[in-house]
C-alpha cells in the first residue's frame, strides 16, 4: 500500500471514530434496573388498571397520583441543601452561607465518626473527626452549632441516625424547653446503617432495629411534632438495589418497625403521619417516576389494609428525595449537572415533597460553594422555566408510565414477600440482603464491561481532557481546637453525677427496656455520644469500642 | 528449553478498609471480580485497624494488600499502615489502593510505598496485570502474561 493510501485509511478511521464519538444511539431497551420495555404502550397494557382503585385523584387514596390534591400549587417542594463539615463553628458558618444562597431550612450532616457514635478523641480514628460532616460529640457542641436557634421553633433536618434525637432532646431539656414542642426531623432507621456498611461491628441488626423502635416510640410519645425520615431507603438503593428493590427493602423495614411498635401497644396512626420516606431519584427518568407512584400506592394499602390505619395522613406518603450520588461520575464532572437536572425533574414529576439536588462535584469532593449554587439554580430553572411545578402527576394516564408503575410495584411486592418469608432481621444477619446488593453491583459492573449499559465518560464517549474541579478545603484550625476543647470538657465534668447516669442507662439497656430517656439524661450530664452508645453496647454484651482500642471508663452495676 | 509446568500457588489478596469509611460497595464487587479471575481473596470488610490488617496479612500469608477509600482521610490511614507494615517486617508486601483517590495525591502515595493506585476509571485488566507483576505469580487463565 502506498504512503498516501495509508494516510487516507488512517484519516477515514479517524473520521469514523469521531462520528462514533458524537453519535447518539439507543443502547438499551431495559430500564436501568433491568425491567424490559416495549417499543410502545397502549390501552391493552393498562386494561387491568382501575382508576378509582389503583390511581385515585391526586390527594386521594391510594395516593398513586400524589399526596396532595393541589400538589405544588398548595405546597411547593422544599429545596434543601445539606451542610456539614469540621467543627460546630465551621458548620454554623456553612449553614449561614447556605441560607444566604437560598436553601429552605437548615439541613445538617454529621461527620463519619459521630455517625458511628464514636468520640473525636478516639486513639485510632481521630483523623476522621470533622470529615464529611460536622463533629457533634456532646450537647455542648450542639449548643455551639445552634447558638440562637430555637429547636422548638426552627425546623432542622438532620441527615443522621445514631444519637441524633437524644442529643437534640438533651439540649432542649438543658435549655428548659418543652420536648413536646420539639421541631425538626432525623432518620431513625438503624437497619439501613447495618446494610449501608456500618456492618455488624458498629450496628448489629438486632440491637440496631430495637434502637429504631425505641427511638420512634419515645419521640412519637414525647415529641409528636418531630418528623421521622423512615425508612432511609436512599442509602440502601445507592448501595446496590433496583427501583423495585428500594420499595421492597424499605417496606420490609416499615412492616417490621410497625409490627414491633404495635406489639408495644402503639397504633399506626400515632406514628405514620410523622414519617417521610427518604428516597433517591436515580438516572432512569421514567422508572423513577414509576417508582415514586408505585411506592405511594404500596404504602397507602399497607397502612390501611395491613395495619388498620384510619387516618388519611398515615396513608398519604410524603417523600423526601435526594438525587442519586451513585449515578454521578468522576470523569468529565460537568456532565453531572445534566444528570442531576433530569433526576430532579423525575422527582418533581413523581410528586416528592423535598429535593436535594446533588452537586456536580460530589464524586470528587465535598461540594464547593459554586457547585452548591448551581444545584440550587437547577431547581429554580425547573420551577420557573420548565413548568415542573404546574400540574399534579403530569404523566398520570400515560400508557407507558402506568404500565411501568404496575411493573415496578409487582416486582417490589414479589421481592418483599421473599424477604418476609425469611424474616427481615434474619435476612440481614445471614447476608441474604447484602447478597442481593452484591449481585446487583456485580451485574452492573459486568454490563458496563460488555457495554450492555453505557455511562457517558465511563465506558464510552470518553472526555478528551480531564480537568477536575477544585477540591473543597477547609482550615483545620478550628477542628483542632474543637478536639482540644472536647478533651477539656470531659476532664471538667462532675464525674460522680455522670457515672450515676451512665450506670442507670446501663441497667435499663441491660433489661432491654427503652433506653432513650436514660440516654437523654446522660447526655444532659455531659456524657459523650461515644460513652452513651458504648454503654448501650456493653449492656448488649458487645465491646465498648467496636475498634477495641478503648475500654469503658465506667463501672457498671449488673441489674 | 523444556519447562515442566511448575505447581504454582495462587495469588492471595487481602482486601479491607480502614477507619470509619462505610463505602464498601466497590471493594465487595472487586472481591467477586478478582475471585472470577482466580485470585484467592481474603475479605476483611470495613472498620479495620492497621494492626488488625497486619495480623490478617501474616495469618493469611497474603501476597498483597488492597485498600479502598471513599473518604478524604486516606493519606493519613495509608501512611500509618505503611509505617506499621514496615515495622512489622511486611515492607515488601505490595499495597494497592482504590476508590475515590484524587490524582493530585498519587505522588504522595507512591512516596509512602503504595505500588498500585486504582482510582475512578481503572479497569479490571489493569488491576489484574498489577496483581501478577507485583506478586510475580501468574493467574490460572485470562490475561496471563506468561502465555501458559
Amino acid at each position: 500500500m502506498s504512503g498516501d493510501g495509508q494516510d487516507d485509511a488512517l484519516r477515514a478511521a479517524g473520521i469514523q471514530a469521531h462520528l462514533d464519538d458524537v453519535s447518539v444511539k439507543l443502547s438499551r431497551t431495559a430500564t436501568w434496573s433491568g425491567l424490559e420495555t416495549k417499543a410502545s404502550y397502549g390501552p391493552e397494557d393498562v386494561a387491568e388498571t382501575d382508576y378509582a382503585r389503583d390511581l385515585g385523584d391526586p390527594g386521594e387514596y391510594p395516593y398513586t397520583r400524589g399526596a396532595y390534591s393541589q400538589m405544588y400549587r398548595s405546597r411547593m417542594w422544599t429545596l434543601r441543601n445539606i451542610v456539614g463539615y469540621g467543627s460546630p463553628e465551621d458548620t454554623r458558618e456553612g449553614i449561614e452561607n447556605a441560607l444566604k444562597m437560598g436553601t429552605a431550612g437548615i439541613n445538617v450532616v454529621i461527620d463519619t465518626l459521630s455517625q458511628e457514635a464514636i468520640d473525636p478523641d478516639h486513639p485510632i480514628l481521630s483523623a476522621d473527626a470533622g470529615q464529611e460532616g460536622c463533629s457533634l460529640p456532646m450537647v455542648s457542641d450542639l449548643e455551639i452549632l445552634l447558638r440562637g436557634i430555637d429547636v422548638t421553633k426552627t425546623d432542622i433536618a438532620w441527615h443522621s441516625t445514631m444519637m441524633t434525637y437524644p442529643l437534640v432532646a438533651a439540649m432542649a431539656t438543658r435549655q428548659g424547653k418543652d420536648l413536646s414542642q420539639l421541631q425538626g426531623s432525623h432518620m431513625p432507621d438503624h437497619l439501613q446503617l447495618r446494610l449501608g456498611g456500618w456492618s455488624e461491628a458498629i450496628v448489629p441488626a438486632g440491637l440496631g432495629h430495637r434502637t429504631t423502635v425505641d427511638c420512634i416510640e419515645y419521640s412519637a410519645k414525647h415529641s409528636p411534632r418531630w418528623a421521622l425520615g423512615c425508612p432511609q431507603a436512599y442509602d440502601i438503593r445507592e448501595r446496590g438495589m433496583t427501583a423495585a428493590g428500594e420499595i421492597a427493602i424499605g417496606m420490609a423495614i416499615i412492616n417490621q418497625t410497625f409490627g414491633d411498635l404495635i406489639a408495644r401497644g402503639m397504633h399506626v396512626d400515632q406514628v405514620a403521619p410523622s414519617m417521610a420516606w427518604v428516597s433517591t431519584s436515580d438516572i432512569d427518568f421514567f422508572e423513577e417516576i414509576a417508582k415514586f407512584r408505585a411506592l405511594r400506592r404500596v404504602w397507602a394499602r399497607t397502612m390501611k389494609e395491613r395495619f388498620g390505619s384510619v387516618d388519611p395522613r398515615s396513608q398519604r406518603l410524603r417523600l423526601a428525595c435526594h438525587t442519586s450520588g451513585r449515578s454521578l461520575v468522576y470523569q468529565q464532572p460537568l456532565n453531572n449537572l445534566s444528570r442531576a437536572a433530569v433526576q430532579t425533574l423525575a422527582a418533581l414529576l413523581g410528586g416528592v415533597q423535598s429535593v436535594e439536588t446533588c452537586t456536580y462535584d460530589e464524586p470528587i469532593c465535598i461540594p464547593t460553594e459554586e457547585a452548591r449554587e448551581l444545584a440550587t439554580r437547577t431547581q429554580q430553572i425547573l420551577a420557573n422555566e420548565i413548568g415542573a411545578a404546574r400540574t399534579a402527576d403530569p404523566l398520570g394516564g400515560s400508557y407507558y408510565v402506568e404500565s411501568l408503575t404496575n411493573q415496578v410495584e409487582a416486582e417490589a411486592l414479589a421481592m418483599l414477600a421473599k424477604i418476609e418469608a425469611i424474616g427481615l432481621i434474619k435476612a440481614i444477619e445471614d447476608g441474604t440482603i447484602e447478597s442481593l446488593m452484591d449481585d446487583y453491583n456485580y451485574r452492573h459492573h459486568k454490563e458496563l464491561e460488555t457495554q450492555q449499559r453505557i455511562v457517558v465518560g465511563v465506558n464510552k464517549y470518553m472526555p478528551k481532557t480531564s480537568t477536575l474541579p477544585k477540591r473543597f478545603r477547609f482550615d483545620p484550625t478550628r477542628m483542632t481546637a474543637h478536639i482540644e476543647r472536647f478533651k477539656q470538657r470531659k476532664a471538667g465534668r462532675d464525674a460522680q453525677a455522670l457515672a450515676q447516669r451512665i450506670d442507670a442507662l446501663y441497667r435499663i439497656a441491660r433489661r432491654r427496656e427503652n433506653s432513650h430517656q436514660a440516654m437523654i439524661d446522660a447526655l444532659v450530664a455531659d456524657a459523650t455520644i461515644g460513652e452513651v452508645w458504648g454503654t448501650v453496647r456493653c449492656a448488649n454484651d458487645l465491646p465498648y469500642d467496636p475498634f477495641k482500642a478503648i475500654e469503658s471508663p465506667f463501672t457498671y452495676t449488673k441489674p | 528449553m523444556s519447562q515442566s509446568p511448575m505447581p504454582q500457588s495462587k495469588i492471595r489478596c487481602l482486601l479491607g478498609m480502614l477507619g470509619t469509611d462505610v463505602h464498601s460497595k466497590g471493594i465487595r464487587t472487586l472481591a467477586q471480580l478478582l475471585r472470577d479471575r482466580g485470585v484467592e481473596v481474603i475479605y476483611l470488610g470495613e472498620h479495620n485497624t492497621a494492626r488488625g490488617m497486619i495480623n490478617a496479612t501474616i495469618a493469611e500469608d497474603a501476597d498483597l494488600v488492597g485498600l479502598s477509600f471513599s473518604t478524604a482521610t486516606y493519606l493519613h490511614y495509608t501512611r500509618d499502615l505503611m509505617e506499621q507494615m514496615r515495622a512489622a517486617g511486611l515492607g515488601d508486601v505490595p499495597v494497592m489502593l482504590g476508590g475515590l483517590i484524587h490524582a493530585d495525591d498519587e505522588p504522595a502515595l507512591r512516596e509512602m510505598g503504595v505500588r498500585g493506585i486504582f482510582g475512578p476509571g481503572s479497569t479490571m485488566d489493569q488491576i489484574v496485570a498489577f496483581l501478577q507483576s507485583a506478586t510475580g505469580k501468574t493467574l490460572p487463565s485470562g490475561i496471563s502474561a506468561s502465555g501458559a
